[in-house]
């Protein structure tokens, strides 16, 4: 379970103090696949680092007792200077996996073929966020926080991240933050709105879509 | 092979850490070692080029070490250890903001950081000073003294290095104008270092004032470690500890202060 209570972040800017998350409650069950919808600027990728726990919050508690991933998307995590078999091997030596194990997979799964040897600067968008993926599921994270990570795949390569999360369905979850309504609805079972720096959850998809659209 | 995933091996928590520090030191070897292949060159050229060029300024001056000390060793071993102690500095107190995208991971920590780039640095810059020490048994007949001695001396400026690197690197996130402060203070610092000299060569007051500084101590143990009784030295191990231990709690604490500030949006 992931659990927010009361979660307020506040940045220090030249124009003073801005609130951008202004204290957001949440329960996130393992399994739950959840879509988190908000325009740009709306605090989206703030809230994905407050999850992830790689930034504190201003005030409020985040409780984790589920591993939770780093947050996938853009080359977050990705070192562009090292080879895609570096990354795996990085990957592999930081959450203690077996190398071999884990070069294998991220190899089959990423489809990279020979460009699993090059540096990562070298790919192309949709080559990165294959490694991404393949590097994230290489580890048996119970919920995947992904920032519109897949969407620069092709609907091939989406279509088999869905499949594994179909098939790890009981033990991993995952939160998606995009402001593309059409992803949420593809690949989610309820959908929340971030708006105002407050979070209002929804019971049905197209509900939380149709209120977002309304904006 | 899709549900075919591999499974993390259960680990205790000292496993966990040493697999983190392992994973960045490698990386961190591949980033340094893959992308300036020159730098790594230039490490072991630099105090040969420093250490004949000053060789030659006291050739031409026409005067002598005391008890016929070899001239370019006494230079060259006088610079290295000092090399390493700046290298450390330099490159530690940049790691934050090199490092910054590792911080998605949430179990690296800014200490792991710290740690694994000064610990590649320390290796790199021994490999160097290794390599000078063979070449001066090997072939000027001058093997070093109490060596184990010297591998402690170098073991005090690492640490001493990285305790430093850690408070620059956390005041740098800060305040950010502490940057521009590192080189010119590495720099200021060789001078008063005794690198290039001895206390012994001092009047009673400047080597008083000198031995305020931690790093002279060190300079001048392994000076001794290096050349035995033909130098007479001025050092205090403890002196150097109660630094090593000031430094190191000041910089663990300070990374402390600067994670809680540091954002690591892009």
């Amino acid at each position: 379970m992931l659990e927010l209570h009361n979660v307020w972040k506040v940045f220090e800017s030249r124009q003073g103090r801005k609130a951008v998350l202004r204290g957001i409650h949440a329960c996130f069950r393992r399994g739950q696949h959840v879509g988190i919808l908000g325009r740009n600027g709306a605090g989206k990728s703030t809230l994905m680092r407050m999850l992830a726990g790689v930034e504190a919050p201003t005030r409020g508690y985040i409780r984790r007792t589920m591993s939770i991933s780093w947050p996938l998307g853009g080359a977050y995590g990705l070192h562009t200077s090292l080879t895609g078999i570096a990354n795996a091997r990085f990957i592999a030596r930081l959450y203690g996996l077996s190398l071999q194990r884990t070069e294998e997979f991220v190899a089959d799964f990423s489809e990279l073929g020979a460009y699993f040897h090059e540096p990562v600067k070298s790919y192309s968008s949709g080559m990165r966020s294959r490694l991404l993926m393949a590097l994230s599921f290489a580890v048996d994270f119970e919920c995947y926080l992904v920032d519109e990570a897949l969407s620069t795949g092709d609907a091939r390569f989406a279509n088999k991240c869905l499949e594994v999360f179909e098939v790890r369905r009981r033990s991993a979850g995952m939160i998606m933050i995009s402001h593309n309504a059409s992803h949420v609805k593809r690949y989610c079972d309820t959908a929340a709105i971030l708006r105002n720096g407050m979070l209002e959850f929804y019971e049905d998809v197209d509900e939380a879509i149709a209120a977002y659209q309304g904006l | 092979m899709i549900g075919d995933v591999p499974r993390r091996e259960q680990t205790g928590a000292v496993a966990a850490q040493v697999g983190v520090i392992s994973a960045l030191f490698i990386r961190e070897m591949l980033t340094r070692v893959g992308r300036s292949r020159l730098g790594i060159l230039w490490l072991m050229a630099e105090p040969i080029i420093l250490s004949s060029l000053i060789s030659l300024l006291h050739w031409l001056s026409g005067s002598d070490l005391p008890n016929g000390l070899p001239v370019f060793l006494f230079y060259a071993l006088g610079y290295v250890p000092f090399m390493m102690f700046r290298s450390i500095v330099n490159r530690g107190a940049h790691a934050i903001h090199a490092n910054i995208s590792l911080l998605h991971h949430s179990r690296i920590t800014l200490l792991d950081v710290m740690v694994s780039r000064n610990l590649m640095e320390a290796m790199v810059c021994s490999t160097v000073i290794a390599l000078y020490m063979v070449i001066a048994t090997l072939f000027m007949g001058e093997p070093p003294h109490q060596p184990a001695l010297f591998i402690f001396g170098l073991t005090l400026s690492a640490l001493l290095a990285h305790g430093l690197a850690m408070v620059l690197a956390s005041a740098q996130v800060v305040w950010e104008w502490v940057e521009h402060l590192v080189h010119p203070f590495t720099y200021l610092m060789l001078p008063i270092s005794a690198s290039f000299f001895m206390l012994d060569m001092m009047p009673q007051e400047t080597r008083e004032l000198l031995l305020w500084n931690p790093l002279v101590h060190v300079h001048e143990m392994n000076r001794w470690a290096m050349f035995g009784d033909r130098v007479t030295p001025y050092y205090d191990v403890s002196y150097v500890l109660l630094w090593i231990i000031m430094l190191n709690l000041l910089g663990m604490a300070g990374l402390r202060v600067a994670r809680v500030r540091l954002s690591i949006s892009d």
